[in-house]
């Protein structure tokens, strides 16, 4: 049995009610601060020195966030999903630093002054990345994999 | 039609820097870097190279009604001596490039101009649009479409492997503090044909979708995955999963696990999807495997130590990976010190040339040090890998980092770098780099990292 045209409209409306019940429900949802309230320190912060419970915006445990050196081995996990709460403490260019799609310079040496900053590639690279290319290429392509670094190119071709 | 969309929209985002003079909130965050070093590796021509390179970025906030944004950051190099990097004597890339409107509720947001996507199990770079919003009842989506950014083309044929257009997406739902749940797919428009026999069936069109997930039973435990379909192939690309437990305060133990099918995770990648082959005949080409787990523990507010290990399995080998690592921290920040010691034992495949006697194993030792005042900064960093089987004649890799710099004012900062190498590449390699830091914010409050 084919729909009629009266069930489709009386479908349609149905739907614009409920988008327009969205719609208004919407105006009532959090937004996360643009920025951390407060200066926060350089180096690894830890949310729940000053934070408890839940995180409005996100739903989830402040303590999942805080940036131990494994949530920073991990972090990827964490932006996928929460880049909003990530943008309220970190500028974009923060993550542009090792995250670039094409660049010349290594963030170790571009951040040369900072061994503080978890960076990829640190010394003699050039070697390493011999045996650990063939080790866990996934890890090359998660970085280099459309980007066709030019220093890539040039032998790899 | 879309180089010219893409370009209108890079453009557009840069017509809007005049606009940052009159935002109530703006960074301007400028990097000049003056590196000079010499190559005179065996049976390659010395030549002496003095690029120059300028980073500049710039976020301006509360512009117009208070919640649109511009967000540029790029950077251009030129070579003063002899050609540095590529067959360009000057060379530049924008990273991006956009303006950003926050609407007042839901986290909701536009962006119109070059940005990285990063939703779920989706990593790229748009010429394009993007809108996200979270929706009642725990519901979210985002969406993004536009020009894909082009790079540089692979040599020998006239592309880069990618396609012109792009979009995709994610919904996700999530549940108050005990799940969230993401469904996200890519779609980029048909891969150029690349007429190189390595690709032969095994490189295509970028289009994937998957998913990713967070459950937190309960508030000391944490599992997260993502896996992700190459519909192309029509096969699994890529799992993971990391288990995070925080049985105390200050005790964090993981536990991951990792799937990767080489031919599906590099397909739409004309460099990876080629390599296999090229490397040694396929045998690359299947599947990797990693599990492994780390505990972090702070120590104290000044200590930190981080114990890991990892277990690599390839068709070719297995290997593995372990070591610990110790960071303190002292004076409030001002002083920061390192340790730490990895070991990755692998078998013979694994080496830089996988003959019978050779091995891939290799020792890594690293401790650095950095202090920083209001008047001056200064660092040292040393890293050694002990190679197992001497690699080109060598027994290690050494290098020696050291900085030191002067806060010329509150904003401004000069500093030089030097650093020795002794490695299989170079036998005495010195390289050295002067760099200019000027960060001027206007702004209230906020962070600026």
């Amino acid at each position: 049995m084919r729909p009629s045209s009266q069930s489709l409209t009386l479908l349609a409306l149905v739907a614009l009610l409920f988008a327009l019940a969205a719609c208004a429900q919407i105006k009532a949802l959090p937004n996360l601060p643009a920025n951390h309230p407060e200066e926060l320190a350089s180096g690894p912060v830890s949310c729940t020195e000053c934070h408890e419970d839940q995180q409005k915006g996100t739903l989830k445990q402040y303590a999942a966030f805080n940036h131990s050196r494994s949530f920073i081995t991990n972090h990827r996990f964490y932006a996928g999903s929460d880049d909003v709460l990530c943008a309220t403490c970190h500028k974009v260019s923060f993550c542009a630093d090792c995250h670039t799609n094409q660049t010349e310079i290594k963030p170790s040496v571009k951040n040369g002054s900072r061994p503080d900053r978890v960076m990829p590639h640190r010394g003699d690279y050039l070697t390493l990345h011999k045996i650990e290319g063939k080790l866990d290429p996934a890890s090359c392509h998660r970085c280099h994999g459309r980007a066709n670094n030019e220093r890539c190119v040039v032998c790899h071709r | 039609m879309k180089k010219v969309l893409s370009r209108l929209l890079a453009s557009l985002s840069l017509a809007a820097l005049p606009a940052a003079a009159y935002a109530a909130d703006s960074l301007v965050d400028t990097t000049t870097l003056l590196r000079f070093s010499q190559d005179s590796r065996p049976g390659v021509a010395k030549s002496t190279l003095l690029p120059a390179t300028v980073f500049l970025g710039l976020d301006a906030d509360k512009l117009a009604d208070g919640k649109l944004s511009a967000h540029v950051l790029g950077w251009g190099r030129a070579d003063l001596a002899d050609k540095s990097f590529n067959e360009n004597q000057v060379d530049g890339s924008l990273t991006y490039g956009y303006l950003q409107y926050r609407f007042g509720a839901a986290n909701a947001q536009a962006r119109a101009g070059r940005f990285f996507v990063h939703e779920g199990i989706l990593n790229e770079q748009v010429d394009g649009v993007s809108v996200r919003s979270d929706l009642p009842y725990g519901f979210g989506v985002s969406a993004f479409g536009g020009a894909t950014v082009h790079n540089v083309r692979i040599p020998g044929t006239s592309s880069d492997g990618k396609g012109d257009g792009i979009f995709g997406g994610r919904v996700n739902y999530r549940y108050g503090g005990m799940f969230e749940i993401g469904l996200a797919g890519v779609y980029e428009t048909v891969a150029p044909t690349m007429a190189d026999p390595n690709l032969a069936g095994r490189f295509g069109s970028h289009r994937v979708i998957g998913a990713d997930l967070w459950y937190s039973p309960f508030a000391k435990v944490a599992l997260m995955a993502r896996a992700s379909i190459n519909t192309e192939t029509s096969r699994w690309a890529e799992q993971g999963y990391l288990l995070t437990v925080k049985p105390l305060k200050d005790l964090t133990v993981t536990g991951e696990f990792n799937d990767y099918q080489d031919r599906d995770l590099f397909y739409s990648s004309a460099l990876f999807a080629a390599m296999p082959s090229m490397l040694s005949g396929n045998n690359l080409n299947q599947q990797s495997r990693t599990f492994g787990g780390s505990a972090s523990y702070q120590l104290n507010p000044k200590f930190e130590l981080t114990g890991d290990y990892k277990h690599y399995t390839r068709e070719i080998g297995k290997a593995d990976r372990l070591g610990a690592e110790l960071r303190c921290t002292l004076s409030d920040l001002a002083v920061r010190t390192g340790a730490g010691y990895h070991y990755l034992r692998s078998s013979a495949d694994f080496a830089v040339l996988p003959t019978l006697d050779a091995s891939g194993s290799f020792h890594e030792l690293r401790a650095w040090a950095m202090r920083d005042t209001k008047s001056y900064f200064a660092s040292l960093d040393v890293i050694d890998y002990l190679f197992k089987r001497e690699i080109d004649g060598k027994k290690n890799a050494l290098e020696l980092y050291g900085s030191l710099g002067y806060h010329l004012t509150p904003n401004l900062a000069l500093s030089g770098d030097l650093s020795y190498g002794s490695n299989p590449q170079n036998t005495d390699e010195l390289k050295g780099l002067i760099r200019l830091n000027y960060s001027m914010k206007l702004a209230g409050k906020g962070d600026t990292k």
